[in-house]
């Protein structure tokens, strides 16, 4: 016989309370935005120091530009070259790391806590005084173009790529960050310095600083070494042109030796500033977000298909993409596609039961703080502060807002911001294998090469 | 300074306590020492495959319910397997302490009967997808595999990798599934580690109530196995859809935790870690011939490993890489490091160790570690002594010693012919 405590879950204690750290935010006299909070778990500090421009600001025949200045950064900067710099972050206990996304360009180092002085010096040679060298840059470069050619054979990047070219066309986000072949080769030095130059100033600037130091030694490390920047014009920002579309269809990529069809179904998301963002987040939670959401649930726990689904709304500053995205073996590729199509239909109908809603918003409000235990999660969720203008008890009261989210917030916007028919469905897969059966969906099809190019 | 409580249940169970309230969090985290090195051949990747299946519920936590238990109260959770181990871990509101011993004690002690075919025949297919996913179906995937299949005879079981093959997947049976938990799943076999914002009075009693009446096993097979040295070195070269070359290295050496594995560890730092370390400075900076390189070790138990590999820049010959790769090992072993080669090595450690406790659940990994491998989760204490110790010519040593050509296998990845 089962003794009682066994039968069912234990009810839980009482909720212990949870504040995210204080952070201290203010703008220096150059126009500099700085955020610190303090966190003394281990003797580490997270620093970040953004440029709130990135591949946003990317021509389409200069695709990679963004990313292949961020790469150069750390080529030289004051009067260290590449090595002296890499041997001296290294003595610190020091990570360096340099990249850009869609909103920004990053300089980033998280170092051991007695090293905090020396590192943010550091952090500041390579935001303010990089020096872009000539001999640096055609190495980089090369490195990228290799890094694009080897992307050929992968097909998780080759069906972002794609997607990302259909929904967006040559315009923002729909170049890759990355760039390719012709624009990298396209790029000049002179073109890298032009972007450092314009962006590259404080009042487009923030730093950030998280971790083991007290708020008035990193205000002072900033002070010293950040204080002297000069100020610039401010950048215009860059705007998206979306290529809605009418009705679904479906592309192919070929990649005959393929043992598993990589897919990806979606249309044009909404913006990071979206006034439905809570409910957003709860509904794409629910649906496809976390392991235990209904599309994961159903192609992996139910049918077997993948080892993994998920679906996102990539929230930039402006609209980015809403995608699932599902990798399943060949012979599945037709019964994946529809089941993620109807799983996009049954969540607008307003199917779905309070447990389902319950579990999603207990989930999303009780997992935040173990998201924010360490300094680098501390500061990452800073600088989304800073990108995205959120104040500065937004994390205090996160979980608040999620909790207010109900059934109808869920239906609506799953009507708003969802719609299976009006998706593109992109596969990367053996066409051979999978042609035939995606036939039967019923939707246009047309095959593409890897570049995109429209296949006879 | 961590606090550390130590101490075993009539059971056998090991359990660690780490008090800390730093955040209002819990870490419950298991390690069975059981790994892909207890399978038999025909039956590899048996051990992950049943990882996935203690995911599928037990007696009291319907299919599926684990999962829904412990997302739904905002907790997460996962598993993993190795050779030498399988853990499963959860970090949870606090509050929600005795949910994470229900459900672990759930699985250790009433898995058996709440076991069906269907539940197998899923996570089979689930476990096949993972394959082809993360070895089968992208650049380079299957190198590691071949690495050891060169480097351990088929008699030492480091031969396959945890994944398994496809053919041993498919002929797993239900039967199998319930002779290895009974085998390995068991109090005696177990380190239960516990970190975070508890009184651990009260944590100690919960888990008396919820392990305390889980019976131990029978006598079982303790891992005892030899590897047999190379003699000379094994090489062989593939074709497959990659658009560069690369060559793959494997090195044997002693077990994690030796001196000469701690050595070896930071000696992979001095070779391949950051822009500054011997191999990226020479083939990617310098000569320019490589797109990258890398150099680690693996934390294994029962013999170790270093591992490197480089990738030819598009034009460059993998003769010529793979000549000037030698030529910058042997330089370390007779040309020696610098001090402040040493130093930024033993910084490394100290950062990286910084960053493996921050985290209430990688701390208690670590920890089930030491106490799985070591017998003495009071290591994490100790850590870094040997690595704060280490001399400059003791990591050449290791460099004189181990980076030979009849200690190292080498596989060799080359573009198919279009």
């Amino acid at each position: 016989m089962t003794e009682e405590f066994r039968a069912s879950a234990p009810p839980p204690g009482p909720p212990r309370p949870y504040h995210f750290p204080h952070v201290t935010r203010r703008v220096l006299p150059n126009g500099l935005r700085v955020l610190i909070a303090e966190n003394h778990n281990a003797p580490i500090v997270a620093m970040r120091s953004l440029v709130r421009s990135g591949a946003d600001h990317d021509k389409a025949e200069l695709a990679g530009l963004a990313s292949l200045a961020a790469d150069l950064l750390d080529e030289g900067a004051g009067d260290r070259d590449a090595m002296r710099l890499a041997e001296d972050i290294g003595l610190l206990g020091g990570a360096l790391g340099t990249g850009a996304d869609w909103d920004a360009t990053y300089v980033s180092i998280d170092v051991l806590s007695r090293n905090a002085e020396p590192s943010l010096s550091i952090l500041s040679d390579v935001s303010c005084r990089a020096t872009l060298p000539e001999e640096g840059f055609d190495r980089v470069r090369k490195e990228r173009l290799t890094e694009i050619l080897q992307q050929r054979d992968e097909p998780a990047a080759i069906a972002g790529k794609r997607f990302a070219a259909l929904l967006y066309g040559e315009g923002v986000y729909g170049n890759s960050i990355v760039g390719n072949p012709d624009s990298v080769a396209r790029i000049a030095l002179d073109d890298i310095r032009r972007f450092y130059q314009q962006h590259f100033v404080p009042n487009n600037s923030s730093v950030v600083v998280a971790g083991d130091v007290r708020t008035r030694d990193a205000d002072a490390f900033v002070d010293r070494f950040f204080g002297s920047w000069k100020k610039g014009a401010e950048p215009p920002r860059p705007e998206v042109t979306p290529r809605p579309i009418d009705s679904s269809r479906v592309y192919i990529i070929d990649r005959p030796q393929a043992v598993q069809s990589e897919i990806r179904v979606g249309h044009i998301g909404v913006p990071r500033s979206c006034a439905d963002y809570f409910p957003l987040s709860v509904m794409n939670a629910l649906l496809g977000g976390v392991f235990n959401s209904r599309i994961n649930l159903n192609l992996r726990e139910r049918h077997g298909y993948t080892y993994g689904a998920r679906s996102q709304f990539a929230f930039r500053r402006q609209a980015g993409p809403f995608v699932v995205a599902a990798p399943v073996r060949n012979e599945v590729t037709r019964e994946s596609v529809e089941e993620v199509l109807a799983e996009l239909r049954r969540i607008r109908t307003g199917d779905i039961e309070q447990q389902e809603l319950d579990d999603t918003k207990n989930y999303l409000m009780g997992v935040f703080p173990a998201m924010v235990q360490s300094s680098g999660d501390i500061a990452g969720r800073l600088v989304d502060m800073e990108l995205y203008g959120l104040p500065e008890d937004y994390f205090d009261r996160y979980r608040e807002n999620i909790g207010a989210v109900d059934r109808d917030a869920i239906t609506r916007v799953a009507g708003k911001y969802i719609d299976p028919d009006r998706a593109l469905i992109v596969i990367v897969g053996s066409a051979k294998a999978i042609r035939e059966p995606l036939g039967h969906l019923g939707l246009p099809i047309h095959e593409l090469d890897i570049e995109g190019k429209e296949v006879a | 300074m961590l606090q550390i409580e130590d101490y075993k249940l009539a059971n056998g169970l090991r359990v660690v306590l780490n008090e800390d309230h730093s955040a209002p969090l819990v870490a419950v985290n298991i390690w069975y020492h059981v790994g892909s090195k207890n399978e038999r051949v025909g039956r590899t990747g048996f051990a992950h495959l049943f990882e996935h299946m203690l995911f599928s519920g037990s007696e009291h936590v319907g299919n599926n319910e684990h999962f829904r238990h412990v997302q739904s109260v905002g907790g997460v959770l996962n598993g993993t397997t190795f050779f030498d181990r399988t853990n499963y871990f959860e970090t949870l509101p606090s509050n929600y302490l005795a949910l994470g011993l229900w459900l672990e004690s759930d699985r250790m002690g009433f898995f058996v009967p709440a076991l069906t075919q269907e539940k197998l025949d899923i996570q089979r297919e689930v476990v096949k997808e993972e394959r082809r996913q993360r070895y089968d179906n992208v650049p380079y995937g299957t190198a590691f595999e071949r690495l050891l299949d060169l480097a351990f005879d088929p008699a030492y079981p480091y031969h396959w990798p945890t994944i398994g093959s496809m053919e041993d997947l498919a002929a797993a049976s239900l039967d199998d599934i319930r002779n290895f938990f009974q085998t390995w799943y068991r109090p005696d076999n177990a380190v239960l580690t516990l970190i975070g914002d508890f009184v651990p009075d009260e944590a100690k009693r919960l888990v008396e109530q919820y392990f305390g009446d889980i019976a131990p096993g029978r006598e079982f097979p303790r891992f005892n196995a030899k590897r047999s040295p190379l003699e000379a070195e094994r090489r062989d070269t593939f074709a497959s859809p990659v658009q560069l070359p690369r060559i793959y290295r494997l090195y044997h050496l002693p077990k994690m935790g030796d001196l000469d594995w701690i050595h070896a560890d930071m000696l992979s730092t001095v070779l391949g870690s950051d822009k500054a370390s011997r191999l990226d400075r020479a083939l990617v900076h310098e000569q320019q011939i490589a797109q990258d390189v890398a150099a680690y070790v693996l934390p294994t138990e029962s013999t170790g490993m270093m591992l490197m590999h480089a990738t030819a820049k598009e034009g460059v010959d993998i003769e010529q890489l793979e000549h000037a790769f030698d030529a910058e090992i042997e330089r370390v072993a007779s040309g020696g490091i610098t001090d402040d080669e040493l130093t930024r090595a033993r910084v490394r450690a100290e950062v990286e160790y910084a960053h493996q406790i921050e985290n209430y659940d990688t701390r208690a990994d670590m920890i089930g570690m030491l106490s799985t491998y070591f017998g003495d989760p009071d290591m994490v204490h100790t850590w870094l002594d040997p690595y704060n110790a280490a001399t400059a010519n003791d990591l050449a040593g290791v460099a004189r010693k181990y980076l030979v050509p009849d200690n190292r296998v080498t596989s060799v990845f080359v573009p198919e012919a279009a």
